[in-house]
C-alpha cells in the first residue's frame, strides 16, 4: 500500500531548521562556488580539529612543479570524536583526496565535500593508515 | 474508503492519548508548586497527566537522585528525521511499521548528504559527506509519527497572526540580509545570524534536532537542574525553589529558567528573552512569547522532551511538539564546541564578498550541465 | 584652682587612661594575642556530604583576587584610553598570587610574555594562519581556560549530582567545563577550556588538566604556556562559605619548574542570587571583522 503522505513536500519541509532562519546552518553556497568544481590528491600538512568548522591544510604539486596550499574546510570534529577518532587520526603526510567546491573568491579554499584515500576507501571509517579509532574515550 | 477509516481511527486513538496532555500544556496559569520530595521509596504520583504517546505500555518508574527528584542525568541525543510538520495533504499522525519503513527511508534518503546527485547547486549545499553528520539524524522517531507537532493535531503550526508593520520591517530586514548572505555577500558581521556569530544555537530553546552535535548533558544537584547544550558550550542553570523571575530589565540572549517538577516531569518556563532578533523562535514577539518545557523520562533510555509555544502575537494558538531524547553516554561523549575562537568562516565570508565586490570577475556564471 | 589640684589631677587622668587603654587591650581570656585573620586559623571543617559520601560543593562561587590583570605583583594602573574614559579604564593594585611571588620562566621564554604585553590590545584576523597571533584572547571574548576562568572577576557555578560528571559553569563568556570523575581517557584534541579529569583525595577535589589549546593565556599581563601545559587544581571546602583553591602548574616548554598559586574562592550567598550572562561576543565584532565590512577603505 502505497503511502500518500510521501511527497516531494518532504524534501523542501524535511530538514530540520533551528530556531533562527533557514540560512543559519550554513547555506554552503554561500561561500563556496558550485560553478567552481575542485578535484586534487594532495599531501595533509596540518588538520585543526576546531569548531564550528575543521580545517585540512594540504599541499598539492602542480604539473609545473610549484605546490599550491589549500584549506579545505570540513564538518564538527566532534562526530568524529564521538566514534573514536582523535587529533592523531589525520596525520601530516597523509595523501588525501579532495572533491569539492572552491571559494567564490577564487582563494585556494575549498569545502570537501568528499575526502578519500587515494585507494577511494572514505576517510575517518576507520580506514588504515589513517590511523584507526583508539576507541571511544575510556572511563 | 477503508483506508480513509482506518486513517481516521489511528487519527483518533493518537488525539486521545496526545491531545488532552497538550490542552493542559496550552492553559495559562501558575503551575502548582512542588518541592522536590524527600526520597521516597515509591515514584511520586503527582499531576495526573498521561503519558506522552510512546511505546511502553505503562510509564517507568524509574530511578531518583538521593534528594528525590525525577534523575534525569545523562548525555542525551535529540536526532531525527521526523519532519516538524505533517507534510501538507492528508497522513496520518502515526504508521503502522510497513508504511513507518517507508517513510524512514524515504526520509533518509532526502536527507543523506552521501547523495551526489541533482547537479552542482544542490550538492555543494550537501557538504560534508556523513561521516561529519549525526547518523541519529537519519531516523524517524520509534513513535511513527509523521510530525514532532502533536497539537494542533493535524500536526501543522496554527495559522499565523498578522503582525505589526515595525515587525514586518525587522522581517524584510532580515530577509534581506539573509539574500545577501546566500549570495556570499554580506556587509558586515553583525548582519549574519546568530548561530553564524556563535552567539546562540541549538542551545536557544526550543530544543530542536540539528544536523549533528544533537547532544545534551544534564547535570542535576539539589535545588538545580542544568542542562548543557553541546552547541554552544552554555549551562542552562535551572532553580527549582519557587524564587521568582529576574526583572524585567534583566534580559538575557537565552532568556530565564524557572523550573519544578510535576510527578516525573520537570516543567520549566522561560521569560526575560532579549528583544534582538533571533532571540525567539522563527520571528515571534519576544514581549508576547512563553515557552514552557517539558521533561519526563519514559524509559531507562528515553527522554520526553515536550515544548508549548504561545505567542497570540504571531500563532493564533498556542502549538506543541514532542521529541525523544535517547540516551548516549557513556558509550558516547559530548564535547567542547569553542566556535567564535575558531570562526574563520566569518572573515571569509566578509573577505570574499569586498573580493567580488572589488573584481566582479570573480564571479563565475553557472555552466551548463 | 592651685597647682595642688593638678598634681592630683593629671596623674589622676593619665592613670584612668592606662586603665581604660589596658581593659580594651586586655587579650580574651585563654590567649596569648589576637591571632592574625588568616584562613588557616579557622577551625578545622568538614563540609557537610551528599549521598556518595563526598563534600558537597554545589554553589556558586567567586575569586577575589585581581590576578586576572597579573598573577604577580601588580600596582593600580590606567586601562586603555583614559583620555576617553578616565578612571572607568583603570585596573586595580593587587599582591601576587604565585607561591615565591614571581613566575619561574625560562629565561628564553620570558621574551614571548613581553611580546604578548606588547600585543595585548591588538587583534588582527585576516590571515587563517596567524588569527590567534595577537591580542589577549580576554578581550576577543574567547573560552579563557584554567585556571584563569577561576579567578576572573565573575562567578561560576559548581553543580555536583551523582552522575560520573561534575561541571563548572563560568560566566564569562557562558564558558563551561565537565569534570570527568575517575576517568581514564585522555584528551582526543585540545580545547579551549582544557581536558578535566577529577578524584577526591579526602575532602579536596582534585582535578588534573591537560590538552588545553596553546592560545589561551594566565592574566592580562601576557603570563602564558605551551601546549604541554598541565594544570592540578585542588578544592578544598574550609567553612559553609568558601574553598581553598589550588593550582600547580607545569609545562617544560616555559618554566625552569613546576610553580603554585592558591587563593579562597568565596561563596556567593545573596538571596536568589545566580548566574547571568555575560555573552561578549557581540562586542568584539567591530574589533575583529569591523575592517572587512562593506564600505571600510
Amino acid at each position: 500500500m502505497r503511502t500518500t503522505i510521501l511527497c516531494a513536500a518532504v524534501v523542501t519541509i524535511g530538514l530540520i531548521v533551528s530556531n533562527t532562519t533557514a540560512s543559519a546552518h550554513h547555506a554552503f553556497s554561500s561561500e563556496f562556488d558550485a560553478n567552481r568544481p575542485v578535484k586534487f590528491t594532495g599531501t595533509v600538512t596540518k588538520m585543526m580539529w576546531v569548531n564550528p568548522h575543521a580545517w585540512i591544510y594540504v599541499d598539492v604539486k602542480k604539473p609545473d612543479g610549484t605546490t599550491e596550499e589549500w584549506m579545505v574546510e570540513a564538518g564538527t570534529p566532534n562526530t568524529l570524536l564521538r566514534r573514536g577518532f582523535t587529533k592523531a587520526s589525520l596525520l601530516p603526510g597523509t595523501v588525501i583526496k579532495v572533491d569539492g567546491y572552491q571559494s567564490k573568491d577564487g582563494s585556494l579554499r575549498a569545502n570537501g565535500r568528499d575526502l578519500t584515500l587515494p585507494d577511494g576507501r572514505t576517510l575517518f571509517v576507520g580506514a588504515e593508515g589513517t590511523g584507526a579509532p583508539a576507541g571511544p574515550a575510556q572511563k | 474508503m477503508k483506508r480513509q477509516f482506518l486513517s481516521s481511527v489511528l487519527l483518533a486513538a493518537f488525539a486521545a492519548a496526545v491531545i488532552p496532555s497538550a490542552f493542559v500544556l496550552a492553559q495559562t496559569g501558575t503551575p502548582a508548586a512542588s518541592k522536590p520530595s524527600p526520597a521516597a521509596s515509591k515514584p511520586a504520583t503527582g499531576a495526573s497527566k498521561p503519558a506522552p504517546a510512546a511505546k511502553t505500555a505503562k510509564p517507568w518508574t524509574g530511578a531518583k537522585t538521593p534528594w528525590g527528584d525525577p534523575d534525569l542525568q545523562g548525555v542525551w541525543n535529540d536526532a531525527t528525521s521526523t519532519p516538524m510538520q505533517r507534510p501538507a495533504g492528508k497522513g496520518e499522525a502515526v504508521l503502522n511499521e510497513e508504511q513507518a519503513d517507508q517513510f524512514a527511508e524515504q526520509l533518509a534518503n532526502d536527507l543523506t548528504r552521501d547523495r551526489r546527485d541533482g547537479g552542482n547547486e544542490v550538492d555543494v549545499n550537501r557538504a560534508y559527506n556523513e561521516h561529519w553528520m549525526d547518523a541519529r539524524r537519519l531516523k524517524i522517531t520509534n513513535d511513527r509519527r509523521t510530525s514532532l507537532i502533536v497539537d494542533p493535531p493535524d500536526g501543522r503550526m496554527p495559522p499565523a497572526v498578522p503582525i505589526s508593520p515595525e515587525r514586518q520591517k525587522i522581517r524584510a530586514e532580515r530577509a534581506a540580509a539573509a539574500a545577501r548572505f546566500n549570495a556570499g555577500m554580506p556587509n558586515v558581521a553583525t548582519e549574519l545570524s546568530l548561530p553564524i556569530r556563535c552567539i546562540i544555537r541549538t542551545d536557544s530553546p526550543p530544543y530542536l534536532p540539528t544536523i549533528y552535535n544533537n547532544d545534551f548533558q544534564i547535570f542535576q544537584s539539589p535545588g538545580y537542574v542544568v542542562i548543557a547544550p553541546e552547541m554552544i558550550h552554555s549551562a542552562r542553570i535551572i532553580p527549582l525553589d519557587n524564587r521568582p523571575h529576574l526583572g524585567p530589565n534583566l534580559k538575557q540572549w537565552l532568556g530565564d529558567t524557572r523550573g519544578h517538577f510535576e510527578g516525573n516531569t520537570l516543567v520549566i518556563e522561560t521569560t526575560n528573552f532579549r528583544t534582538d532578533d533571533g532571540t525567539v523562535y522563527q520571528g515571534a514577539n519576544p514581549e508576547t512569547y512563553k515557552i514552557t518545557e517539558r521533561f519526563t523520562r519514559v524509559a531507562d533510555d528515553t527522554i520526553n522532551y515536550e515544548f508549548t509555544i504561545d505567542d497570540p502575537k504571531t500563532w493564533t494558538k498556542p502549538w506543541t511538539a514532542v521529541i525523544p531524547w535517547n540516551k548516549i553516554d557513556p558509550k558516547e561523549q559530548m564535547y567542547e564546541y569553542m566556535c567564535h575562537e575558531d570562526n574563520f568562516d566569518i572573515v571569509h565570508l566578509l573577505t570574499g564578498a569586498r573580493a567580488r565586490e572589488k573584481n566582479p570577475a570573480l564571479n563565475l556564471q553557472p555552466t551548463k550541465r | 584652682m592651685g597647682s595642688r589640684f593638678w598634681r592630683v589631677i593629671i596623674p589622676l587622668g593619665v592613670a584612668m587612661a592606662i586603665a581604660v587603654f589596658s581593659l580594651t587591650a586586655l587579650p580574651l581570656a585563654g590567649q596569648q594575642a589576637r591571632p592574625a585573620r588568616d584562613a588557616s586559623v579557622f577551625p578545622a571543617y568538614k563540609a557537610p556530604r551528599l549521598a556518595d559520601g563526598h563534600p558537597d560543593l554545589n554553589g556558586m562561587w567567586q575569586a577575589f583576587v585581581t590576578a586576572n590583570i597579573d598573577l604577580e605583583d601588580h600596582e593600580a594602573q590606567s586601562g586603555p584610553y583614559p583620555e576617553l574614559l578616565g578612571a572607568y579604564t583603570g585596573w586595580p593594585a593587587g599582591q601576587s598570587i604565585v607561591e615565591g611571588g614571581t613566575i619561574p620562566y625560562k629565561p628564553e621564554a620570558l621574551a614571548k610574555r613581553k611580546q604578548n604585553v606588547a600585543n595585548r590590545m591588538k587583534a588582527d584576523v585576516s590571515n587563517d594562519k596567524n588569527w590567534h597571533a595577537l591580542g589577549d584572547p580576554e578581550m576577543k571574548c574567547y573560552m579563557p581556560g584554567i585556571p584563569r576562568a577561576t579567578y576572573m572577576p565573575y562567578p561560576f557555578q559548581i553543580v555536583q549530582g551523582t552522575s560520573p560528571y561534575i561541571l563548572m559553569a563560568y560566566e564569562f563568556a557562558t564558558a563551561t567545563r565537565t569534570i570527568r570523575m575517575d576517568w581514564k581517557g585522555e584528551a582526543p584534541t585540545d580545547t579551549w577550556m582544557g581536558w578535566s579529569r577529577g578524584r577526591w583525595e579526602g575532602d579536596t577535589l582534585v582535578v588534573d588538566v591537560t590538552g588545553q589549546r596553546e592560545e589561551t593565556w594566565f592574566d592580562r599581563a601576557g603570563n602564558y604556556h605551551s601546549d604541554m601545559l598541565h594544570v592540578v587544581e585542588r578544592f578544598t571546602p574550609l567553612s559553609p562559605y568558601h574553598m581553598m583553591y589550588e593550582a600547580t602548574i607545569e609545562d617544560p616548554n616555559v618554566f625552569t619548574r613546576p610553580w603554585k598559586i592558591s587563593f579562597p574562592l568565596y561563596r556567593r550567598t545573596e538571596k536568589n542570587v545566580q548566574l547571568l550572562e555575560y555573552k561578549c561576543v557581540p562586542w568584539t565584532e567591530e574589533l575583529l571583522y569591523g575592517k572587512f565590512k562593506k564600505g571600510t577603505k
